[in-house]
This record gives C-alpha cells, sequence and structure tokens, in this order.
C-alpha cells in the first residue's frame, strides 16, 4: 500500500486531534494547536497519509501520527521522547507504524539524540511485542526502573514555597 | 543548616558533572555516563535548552570535606501530555550523602514542582529504581504514584546500533 510520512503542519492539526481522540479515548488538551505548532513548540508531529484512492468511508487520507518531544540523559546527553504512535485500524499491517517510528528514530539523530525512549503498559502485548522485535529493549524489566508522577493535590503541596 | 537553591549557571556545569557521576555511582552504573560538563554547558545554556537546572549552595563554613559548596542539583526538563498539557520530567535528583537528611532534596523538588506550575505543568514525573527504597519512600511520601507497580508502566528504549539500524530504516523523503 502506498503511504508518505512527513512532518506534520498546522493543517493537520484537526486530523491529529481526532486520532487523540479515537487512539486516547480523550479530548485533546484545548492548547494543541498552540502546544505544537508555534514558535517554541512544547511538542512535534509526524504524520502517514495516504493517496485520494485509499482514503477511509470517511473520506480521511491522514492515518497514523507519532508525536514526540525532546528530552534529555544525565548520562547521555540529548533524547527523544516519543509519547503516540497510533495507525487507524484499517491501515495496520502494512509498515506504517514502523515507518513513522523509524522516521521518528531519523530525526532524533540528526538532532543529536543519542536515545529514543517511550512508555507502554505491560499488558498491551501486541504493542509491547511490535516494539522488542524493532530491537528495543524494556528499561523497566531490564534495569528496574519504575515510572512515577505527583499530581493534583500532591503536586500542589510540592510546590508550596 | 543554612542552604540556597538557585538557578543552575554555565559555570556550574562542572560540580553538576561531578555530582551527576556520583549518582551513577550510587546507582550502582557509573560506566553508564558519557556526557561532561561540555555537553551540559551546550545543552542547558543555549536559546532553546534541553533542559533546566538548579543547584543546591552551602555557604563556605559548611562546604564538604573535598571542599565543595554546591551539594546538590535537580536537573529536570518539560515534557507533554495529549490529554492534560505541559508536565515537568525530574532527571535527577541529588544531593550528597553527608548533607542528606537538612530538607536539601525536598527545597530541590519543590522548587522544580513551582517553576512547573507557575508554566502551567500540571504533572511532575520521574523515574526511580526498584531497589532504591530510601528514594521510593520518599518520592511516595511526597504523594507520587507508582505508575509502573498501579498500571504496568514500562519505559522502553531504542539507543545505539538499534536506534541507527532503526533510523536507517525510515522511509526516503
Amino acid at each position: 500500500m502506498d503511504f508518505s510520512i512527513r512532518a506534520a503542519s498546522l493543517d493537520d492539526c484537526k486530523d491529529i486531534m481526532r486520532m487523540i481522540m479515537v487512539s486516547r479515548h480523550v479530548r485533546a488538551a484545548r492548547n494543541l494547536e498552540q502546544d505544537g505548532f508555534s514558535k517554541n513548540p512544547f511538542f512535534h508531529v509526524v504524520i502517514a497519509e495516504v493517496p485520494e484512492q485509499h482514503r477511509t468511508k470517511e473520506g480521511h487520507t491522514k492515518i497514523g501520527y507519532a508525536l514526540y518531544f525532546y528530552s534529555y540523559s544525565s548520562w547521555k546527553g540529548r533524547s527523544i521522547y516519543m509519547l503516540d504512535l497510533y495507525v487507524m485500524p484499517e491501515f495496520r499491517g502494512k509498515g506504517v507504524g514502523k515507518a513513522l517510528m523509524s522516521k521518528v528514530a531519523q530525526l532524533a539523530l540528526a538532532a543529536g539524540c543519542h536515545q529514543l525512549n517511550f512508555t507502554v503498559a505491560d499488558w498491551n502485548k501486541p504493542s509491547m511485542d511490535f516494539y522488542l522485535s524493532q530491537g528495543c529493549f524494556d528499561v523497566t524489566a531490564s534495569l528496574g526502573y519504575h515510572c512515577m508522577r505527583c499530581e493534583g493535590e500532591a503536586l500542589e503541596h510540592l510546590a508550596q514555597p | 543548616m543554612n542552604f540556597k537553591i538557585r538557578r543552575a549557571a554555565k559555570e556550574d556545569c562542572k560540580d553538576i558533572s561531578r555530582m551527576i557521576m556520583e549518582l551513577a555511582v550510587y546507582e550502582k552504573m557509573p560506566d553508564q555516563v558519557k556526557i561532561s560538563h561540555e555537553e551540559l554547558e551546550r545543552d542547558g545554556f543555549c536559546q532553546n535548552p534541553f533542559f533546566e537546572c538548579l543547584v543546591a549552595e552551602v555557604p563556605e563554613e559548611h562546604k564538604s570535606n573535598e571542599g565543595f559548596t554546591i551539594i546538590g542539583y535537580a536537573l529536570y526538563f518539560y515534557t507533554y501530555s495529549t490529554w492534560k498539557g505541559r508536565a515537568v520530567y525530574v532527571e535527577d535528583l541529588y544531593v550528597m550523602p553527608e548533607f542528606r537528611g537538612n530538607g536539601i532534596g525536598t527545597g530541590l523538588l519543590s522548587k522544580a514542582a513551582e517553576i512547573g506550575k507557575k508554566k502551567q505543568c500540571v504533572r511532575l514525573q520521574l523515574s526511580v529504581l526498584n531497589w532504591n527504597t530510601p528514594s521510593r519512600d520518599f518520592y511516595a511520601g511526597k504523594g507520587a504514584q507508582d505508575l509502573t507497580v498501579t498500571e504496568g508502566w514500562h519505559t522502553i528504549r531504542f539507543d545505539g546500533q538499534n536506534l541507527d539500524k532503526l533510523a536507517n530504516e525510515a522511509p526516503k523523503d
């Protein structure tokens, strides 16, 4: 199947928000457009697009995306964190997810990054199997790092001067 | 104990690099540290920095056995949640052993949270090693949830040759 991968622009915002809602069952943050497409964006997106003849029943040609941002490792330096990787169900199994992830890896190296990190839930076997088959390693399983979060009241309390 | 928490300046990078290595030794992975103060200076103090850093400083009369007055740091950067918006990720939090138990770690973490709050960050995230009980207790005491335990989150990584290989497979433009 013919598809292309490219950096997203402001015009793609509506499609990105559509796919975020479907993939995460949540409404995207109100400021997605501003956060991702202003002068100093908080994140970047690559989009997978198919030609008109392969568009979905609803008429969409933008059928997958990867959302990432720059992070830092005090041991390795510049890194990239891939927050979302999504391909619409009817377009899976055709190498689109792999192509999106590879594009992010390529952009990571071009920016002088030495790591591409992301998070997967251990119960999400299809995703875990896919990523492991691509050559990544499970930092949590092999090194023992746990992901911690502080939010809501706990964060308010912590932020008191 | 009298101490001050302030934003790191470029000149602090040598001390930060020293403490990064001390933290890596504590985490039993000193051979994993590949960057020096030079990368920190370049990446933390450019036009669009990759990270921000806070340092904890004590007066001369409290300097460490080796003569250091910069005795702790927190290195953090901003991340994003498509649902919640901006967040703070604390990559490192470290206080030299002889200065622990004086509220310096809390001071550094709180300052990072306060700075994040001013930028509308709604979450603060970090990683901790499963065997690091003092740190796990410290963060639990601050109300942090362990998402690996509660939701099964695992950090996955591509680096080295695996990252090169993945990048080489990207579709040609």
